[in-house]
């Protein structure tokens, strides 16, 4: 183990919750960050030419999937440093930021289909972009069924390391998926060098990256929070049920 | 606004999803908390 735990006498340590003063400040900048999105994205911002103002779904539906990748990718990295390091707090980091993955994966599916339905006439197609994209949602819980397998901690977290990083490997392809087969999505838009898009969609659009970035980041340090409390409490138990056995021998004796 | 109807439930979904989300992780911290020896609590 590489972490050290905080002193008891520090206030964090003592609170019945998973915040702290950093928590809570970025929280607070998130809150105010997600305040200014909605009258940005809903209002403030032009109409399509072409869309009309069906692309405003666009300020949740891309923010949400970069969100995803992100989560994802710290998934990766959690998944690459515990096989290295054997370190549980790469395991937790990793299965943390990996629920995070899964509920902005599924909320892009679900904005991308409520975006599909004005603009393309339908729901869902068989497209390469959304079959990768639901792909990487069914791997993603597949991995999370890895990590709440019964079992010693050790193997579950080695089991769980090698799911996350096979994965992972849909991430690229769900990215890259529109450029090298033919995609009823769209292409890239802002990663282009020169972008096309109006500058006030560009600036909100960027806002709301930033704005779920934040929100990731305040998730992931308080589910990661929660995750270790579920270890701890796990092994207590573990050694409270050892505890007892021994008694329950020694009474037999 | 056009296709008001597509744009409110993305919006509404998405504003859901992550209060509801959010919310659990909050709740469920902080009933671990309470399970949980001070001294054990916060790792990072």
């Amino acid at each position: 183990v590489t972490t050290t735990l905080a002193p008891p006498s520090s206030r964090a340590a003592t609170a019945n919750h998973t915040g702290s003063p950093v928590t809570r400040v970025l929280g607070l900048t998130v809150a105010v960050g997600l305040v200014l999105l909605v009258p940005l994205g809903l209002w403030w911002s032009p109409a399509d030419q072409t869309q009309g103002d069906a692309v405003r779904i666009m300020y949740v539906h891309v923010p949400s999937a970069v969100t995803a990748y992100l989560a994802f990718g710290v998934t990766a990295l959690g998944s690459a440093m515990y096989l290295w390091r054997k370190s549980p707090f790469w395991d937790l980091l990793a299965g943390a930021s990996a629920e995070i993955g899964v509920v902005f994966t599924a909320l892009t599916l679900v904005t991308g289909m409520l975006w599909g339905r004005p603009t393309w006439g339908t729901y869902w197609e068989w497209d390469p972009r959304l079959t990768t994209t639901a792909l990487l949602l069914v791997l993603f819980l597949g991995y999370l069924a890895v990590r709440s397998t019964s079992g010693e901690r050790r193997v579950r977290a080695r089991r769980a390391a090698v799911a996350g990083l096979a994965a992972f490997v849909d991430v690229p392809l769900v990215h890259y998926s529109v450029e090298w087969w033919r995609s009823l999505h769209q292409g890239p838009t802002i990663t282009r060098l020169d972008p096309t898009i109006d500058g006030l969609m560009l600036f909100t659009l960027m806002t709301g990256i930033v704005v779920f970035t934040g929100l990731y980041a305040w998730l992931l340090v308080h589910r990661f929070r929660v995750q270790h409390l579920e270890e701890e409490l796990a092994e207590r138990g573990l050694a409270e049920a050892i505890t007892e056995r021994r008694r329950e021998a020694e009474v037999d004796a | 606004m056009d296709d008001a109807v597509f744009v409110l439930s993305a919006w509404g979904v998405t504003a859901a999803a992550i209060a509801l989300y959010a919310l659990r992780v909050l709740g469920r911290g902080r009933r671990l908390s309470r399970r949980v020896p001070e001294e054990r609590r916060r790792w990072m």
